[in-house]
């Protein structure tokens, strides 16, 4: 029997939602595959993103996801706000499942067994699934070019198990498996694994990029480019734990701007036809990362010279990118010109959060 | 006209693992997931030499890991793809994670095992511990004793699996080597007898995005016993299933297996030996020799253990004298402190009005050939029981006593 | 068989696998959510400053959004619904919109006028306007003078359903906007066709009749079922100078007002001096050149130019023309024989803080000679209201009204300069327009007898720019219009300011920030993290947030730019909240339910992929 050829989706890129001074998104796709009455916290990161995401993929998708929130405060008790095909898979299961779905699919419309075009295919991995137990799984699916797009949702710790340190937490970062104490009084003593870089770098074939849900357009517009990649494409998002990181419900979205603005979460695109990073992305500000730390109660224990440490992890991220460092960030990066956290008015903001 | 001399049938001299091939390429699997481990492996090379020779389209995956395996199968199978992948030894325990899941997704995934040793000492030889450790993950599972059946329990196990009564994944398992590396004569059917007998997988409700659904939601505690209660009842319900795919098997292709125990020379016997898999070969030519010399022997062999038929072998073994239970696997601390299949045969007894002596042989381990000596020193081992009226002690180290 | 007999009770019965079909609604009905929250979010519009600044209350931001999207036929309907004659006030207004602008404290201001001027051209390029007047509701109602108020008043009760007849004493129509607005900013055939709209619309405009002359109040009494006094301040007022009489001295008003209806034989001498510093005398400055005089100097009694009333844009605009300014002085002769030749000034300064209070001159200081080929008095205007019945003029030589714009409790109403003269508000053509429309409102109430009342429900301006979410707005530059080049410029009687094209138009509407407005923008939508809030079309204020799910996260709330959405305390609501005892439970039937769709999954209509 002859083989069909297979049908790709392509969907178009969403406008900008600056244009000129005016701020207006642009006409947003009107499929909703995610509906509300799930169990996430007031102001999920990951919610946002997985709406944004699945939203921006459309009818035509299949979700994989590996256990996490995502997993376990979304499909309770036989119930399910995912309009489109949706499988829980184990958490380091996040590639392979993956791949599963992708080379049945595969299989299944060349032999003529499933008829239409090729599903959008998306795992949704926490970042403990992506940076640490399902690590190998996810370069697997990377390498052998599965056509699906992989998205680490990466709220930098184990937050469904009750916040716990991941290879994603950064450092100074606060966690139950990383608390602060009089020998370990920045808390998380290591900087958190570069997982997107890592990704770029080790499957370069690979769309590969990053995104904030702070820039949900952005996001968006990534989530479609990685899935109109004919093979595998990685997406990592900035996706704020309200519970783990201790903040204010309403600031979610600003916390995915602050941390792109501080330089801690930088946005990039890896170009797999050039073999080129792409930094052509730029926050409307460059901010010290103090104002990004200050808002959550995760590092409210933070010395200046840890915050020192932070932001000289920061300036060395804006110089990954290519952008010169102002002045001023280059005097925050010294603990001589910063304070503690613990002072009065840190205290009060990590008060107010909590 | 179709007429059953028309059907192109041929006779090929391969070993277990290629005939593992041949039936997943009969099968028309869709994806398969490899993962190099010996002694499966050669099955692996047989399909992926198959698919580069366009004898069979599927998607030939190099997973990253035996857990990664599963998890493709389970992903594949979810999506309403035939899904085949195996694996050996401690491959088949780096899955681990992934039977219950799938059992529990009632995906019909099917696993080919070629057993062999668990570490230490890094052995490749065939022991069945590794399948034989996950036997109670929801997955049907079986030993085939040649090249020959393993090929049928491969087509019959998709039939039984997919079967909308069943949805079960499925264990397919031989020893590593005596089945697996040992050529022999293999009838490879006519495609359209396979067509007849196999029809495409069909799950009610895989993942497509034209009716869609939720596979694996979260539940509360009180709903869980719910579920595993169904997934005992799709385990019983799948006896009938196997019986009526085994008639259906014969009708087709003319070989007709018992469903689940092969009994040899057992019509008069008084002491009998109790094993799976390949072993059983060479059990036979024992006990014909022991036949010639005048010893009531003969064998009862294990085709299906899961789901397991205790009516049968409660029923079949209680003719017997004494039962000798070859374990080829290990149970350290276990009831008979040697392999597990002594409890399962011990349990299946215990009813019974007519009670045998029932013992335990360490024989076969490490991958060991068990030589006729040894059969003989188990029958003697055995009669003397008999003589006694009762055993001496459960468990013997075969070749480390006297 | 360990199965056999066994049987699941109902309220465990779970579809097959613990497979899941997918909410076939808006959202699980097993987690309404809703009653986690604490806060709920809603829509609110505030007042935006420019919409509150504005003499008539035009909605700005609404046409402003209108622009942005490219409605700009809606934006103009929109307008209009105000303001009778944006093409006029589009060139004309002191935009007090503008100054108030939230965006001014943020870089610069919108250009408010420029867009308005944009729309106000398009609407005249229609062949037919988008305002019809009203069903006919047999009334008649006499509007007496034709400017900006009587125009805004005529223009309202028209589309209100009344026969509306306009009576205006001079030749023309158009009162103020024609004989105080040089052409050089407002073109006559702009406001011509503005008076055709009038035409159009149905009412009947009688020229060359004056009241008190050619009709009396008894005449109005009885002829018309109300009126509206519309008649504006006609008579220019003295500086109180010695020889004022003499020929080659002008007013500023009939000055204008003489050029405009073509009637002037006027001929200015090459130095020209302007009494006063409001905008008439700058536009009386600028017209002086364009007149043929050579140096043109303006006297003012105040001592800044920024203590001027004037609009800051003019008075630059006439500077770069070449008019000379001198600062604290008042002129209290006119010298010469018969016609001026000269004029005395001396030091001076207003008595109190408004430019309105009695001017301190110091007559011991000496006297300024400053020679001059003419002087243009331009220090304001009064009202001539001889035929006014007694009862109803104030001290001030204006309209006694009520709160609303009524005289008495007869059906006459006033409207405009002759009532806000000392009122306190500037006399612009804006504020005379809001007052026409509001007082042609209230005679309508009357006429239906429906009582008149304050209006009691309170505004809430958003002037905080903390109330918005300031980082959807980088900073951009305000568009500029472009002027011609002041040297050619001061010689004609062309427009000085130039139009926005469509694209200015369309960019410099972007820049507005919808102070507090909803303007469809989906950030909301977007941002919510359940998602909870749904629209069917996107348009303004068709938001609508599912209660039952909202989680009162707030996230809407802190990422609505235009601060629409705020936050009320869940207590002050006491329905659409599904209680807690219903949240976590398994009720009977509900996997039955579930388990029964996953049956007919097959049957459901697959989805349109």
């Amino acid at each position: 029997m002859p083989a069909i050829e297979v049908e790709r989706q392509i969907l178009p890129i969403l406008g900008s939602p600056n244009q000129g001074a005016r701020f207006y998104n642009p006409d947003l796709p009107s499929s909703e595959p995610f509906v509300p009455g799930h169990r996430t916290c007031a102001g999920c990161g990951p919610s946002i993103q997985y709406r944004m995401t699945s939203k921006a993929a459309g009818d035509n998708t299949i979700l994989v996801g590996p256990t996490g929130c995502m997993y376990v405060a979304n499909s309770s008790y036989l119930c399910t706000p995912y309009n489109v095909p949706w499988a829980h898979t184990q958490i380091g299961s996040a590639g392979s499942f993956t791949a599963g779905v992708a080379a049945a699919y595969e299989a299944m419309i060349r032999k003529g067994k499933w008829k239409g075009a090729f599903p959008n295919i998306i795992c949704e991995a926490g970042d403990g699934s992506a940076s640490d137990i399902g690590l190998a799984s996810i370069s697997g699916a990377l390498y052998r070019n599965h056509d699906c797009l992989i998205i680490c949702y990466d709220n930098e710790q184990y937050a469904n198990t009750g916040i716990q340190a991941s290879s994603r937490t950064p450092y100074g970062g606060m966690t139950t498996f990383s608390p602060p104490g009089p020998m370990v009084p920045e808390a998380k003593t290591l900087f958190p694994k570069d997982l997107a870089r890592m990704m770029a770098a080790g499957h370069p074939h690979c769309y590969v990029a990053t995104a904030s849900v702070g820039y949900p357009i952005d996001l968006m517009n990534k989530v479609r480019k990685g899935l109109n990649h004919k093979g595998a494409a990685y997406l990592m998002i900035y996706t704020p734990c309200q519970k783990g990181f201790v903040y204010e419900t309403p600031r979610s979205i600003d916390l995915g701007r602050l941390v792109v603005e501080c330089g801690l979460y930088p946005i990039w695109e890896w170009n797999p036809e050039k073999r080129e990073y792409d930094y052509s992305f730029r926050p409307q500000n460059m901010r010290p990362v103090s104002e990004y730390l200050k808002l959550q109660g995760r590092f409210g224990h933070l010395h200046a010279e840890h915050i020192a440490k932070l932001q000289t992890f920061a300036n060395q991220q804006w110089k990954m990118m290519g952008i010169e460092l102002p002045e001023a960030l280059i005097q925050a990066a010294d603990a001589k010109n910063l304070v503690n956290m613990a002072t009065a008015s840190a205290a009060e903001a990590v008060a107010q959060t909590l | 006209m179709a007429t059953a001399t028309e059907v192109k049938k041929r006779t090929v001299r391969i070993n277990g693992c290629v005939a593992s091939a041949q039936a997943a390429k009969y099968a028309d699997v869709d994806v398969i997931a490899a993962y190099p481990i010996r002694p499966y492996t050669a099955t692996m090379m047989a399909l992926a030499q198959m698919v580069a020779n366009g004898e069979l389209d599927a998607e030939y995956i190099v997973a990253d890991s035996e857990h990664s395996q599963l998890s493709i199968s389970h992903g594949a199978s979810s999506s309403g793809a035939r899904v085949f992948t195996g694996s050996s030894g401690v491959g088949v325990q780096f899955a681990y994670e992934l039977y219950s899941p799938i059992s529990g997704s009632r995906m019909p995934v099917q696993m080919m095992i070629a057993d062999r040793t668990l570490d230490p000492p890094g052995d490749f030889g065939s022991e069945h511990t590794d399948a034989l450790s996950t036997r109670d993950m929801g997955w049907l599972m079986g030993w085939a004793c040649d090249a020959q059946e393993a090929f049928d329990n491969h087509l019959m196990a998709y039939r039984i699996g997919e079967d909308p009564r069943v949805l079960l994944p499925q264990m397919v398992c031989q020893d590593g080597f005596f089945v697996s590396h040992i050529t022999s004569d293999v009838e490879l059917p006519d495609s359209g007898q396979v067509k007849e007998f196999l029809p495409p997988y069909k799950h009610p409700y895989p993942l497509d995005p034209r009716h869609p659904v939720s596979h694996g939601p979260q539940i509360m505690p009180e709903q869980g016993p719910p579920l595993q209660l169904e997934r005992a009842r799709a385990m019983e319900g799948a006896v009938a299933v196997i019986e009526e795919v085994h008639d259906e098997f014969a009708k087709i292709f003319g070989r007709r297996y018992d469903p689940w125990v092969e009994e040899y020379m057992t019509d008069d016997a008084d002491v009998v030996f109790f094993l799976q898999g390949g072993h059983a070969v060479t059990a036979r030519f024992a006990i014909k020799h022991m036949r010639d010399n005048g010893l009531k022997v003969g064998m009862v062999r294990l085709r299906t253990i899961r789901p397991y038929p205790t009516d049968r072998v409660n029923e079949v073994l209680s003719k017997f004298k004494v039962v000798g239970v070859i374990e080829t696997n290990m149970g350290l601390g276990s009831v008979s402190s040697g392999g597990v299949l002594y409890g399962e045969v011990c349990a299946a007894l215990y009813e019974s009005q007519h009670k045998p002596l029932v013992l335990s042989f360490m024989a076969g381990m490490g991958g060991e050939a068990i030589v006729l000596d040894e059969f003989y020193w188990m029958a003697k081992k055995m009669t003397e029981a008999q003589k006694r009226g009762k055993i001496e002690k459960r468990t013997h180290w075969v070749g480390f006593e006297e | 068989m360990s199965t056999k007999g066994t049987k699941i009770p109902e309220r465990l019965m779970i579809p097959f696998a613990g497979i899941t079909p997918a909410p076939t609604q808006n959202g699980q009905d097993l987690f309404p959510t809703g009653n986690w929250r604490s806060i709920r979010p809603v829509y609110r519009d505030k007042l935006p400053p420019c919409n509150n600044a504005c003499g008539t209350n035009e909605k700005i931001q609404g046409y402003l959004d209108l622009v942005k999207r490219g409605k700009y036929l809606d934006a103009y309907a929109l307008i209009k619904e105000d303001m009778p004659f944006p093409s006029v006030t589009g060139r004309v207004c002191y935009h007090p919109c503008e100054q108030a602008c939230n965006r001014g404290k943020y870089d610069e201001a919108i250009s408010i006028r420029a867009v308005e001027r944009f729309l106000g051209d398009l609407g005249q390029a229609l062949t037919r306007d988008v305002v019809k007047p009203g069903a006919p509701n047999g009334k008649k109602v006499a509007v007496v003078g034709s400017g900006p108020a009587g125009h805004s008043a005529a223009y309202q009760l028209a589309r209100l359903g009344y026969k509306v007849t306009i009576l205006e004493k001079s030749p023309k129509a158009g009162g103020l906007n024609r004989g105080g607005i040089p052409d050089w900013v407002l073109p006559q055939n702009v406001l011509d066709r503005e008076i055709e709209r009038l035409v159009e619309l149905g009412i009947t405009i009688k020229t060359n009749v004056e009241v008190g002359k050619d009709v009396s109040w008894d005449d109005l009494k009885k002829n018309y079922d109300a009126v509206v006094l519309a008649v504006g301040l006609t008579e220019p007022n003295s500086a109180r100078a010695e020889g004022e009489n003499k020929q080659g001295v002008l007013f500023g008003l009939p000055f204008l007002r003489d050029i405009g209806m073509g009637t002037s034989k006027v001929k200015v001498g090459a130095r020209v001096a302007v009494i006063g510093g409001g905008n008439t005398a700058i536009d009386c400055a600028r017209e002086a050149l364009r007149q043929g005089a050579v140096e043109v100097t303006m006297i003012t009694v105040e001592a800044h130019p920024q203590e001027m009333p004037a609009s800051p844009e003019d008075l630059h605009d006439m500077k770069e023309e070449g008019v000379e300014l001198m600062h604290g002085k008042a002129m209290t002769a006119v010298l010469g024989d018969g016609k001026v030749k000269a004029l005395q000034l001396h030091p001076a300064k207003f008595s109190g803080a408004i430019n309105a209070s009695p001017i301190n001159i110091d007559r011991e200081a000496p006297a300024e000679r400053f020679a001059v080929d003419n002087v243009i008095i331009a220090v304001g205007q009064h009202a001539s209201l001889a035929w006014l019945p007694q009862e109803f003029k104030t001290e001030r030589g204006t309209i006694k009204i009520d709160r609303f714009g009524r005289l008495g409790d007869t059906n006459f109403f006033a409207a405009g300069d002759i009532v806000q003269l000392g009122a306190g508000q500037p006399l612009m053509v804006v504020n005379a327009v809001g007052d026409g429309k509001r007082v042609a409102f209230n005679l309508d109430k009357v006429m239906r007898g429906v009582t008149l009342e304050p209006r009691t429900i309170p505004v809430d301006v958003i002037f905080d720019l903390n109330r918005m979410n300031m980082t959807y707005f980088p900073h951009f530059p305000r568009v500029q219009q472009t002027l011609l080049p002041p040297k050619s410029r001061r010689k004609t009687q062309q427009e000085v300011i130039q139009a926005f094209t469509e694209e200015q138009a369309v960019e410099e509407a972007g820049r507005c920030f919808s102070c507090g407005t909803c303007n469809a923008c989906d950030n909301c939508y977007l941002v919510c993290p359940e998602p909870c809030i749904v629209r069917d079309v996107r348009s303004n204020g068709l938001y609508k947030i599912l209660v039952d799910y909202c989680k009162g996260c707030r996230v809407c709330i802190e990422e609505c730019p235009t601060g629409c959405l705020e936050g009320v305390p869940e207590l002050d609501f006491d329905t659409g909240v599904v209680r807690m005892d219903t949240a976590f439970a398994v009720s009977p039937g509900l996997h039955g339910r579930q388990a029964e769709e996953l049956r007919n999954l097959g049957d459901r209509a697959p989805k349109n992929i």
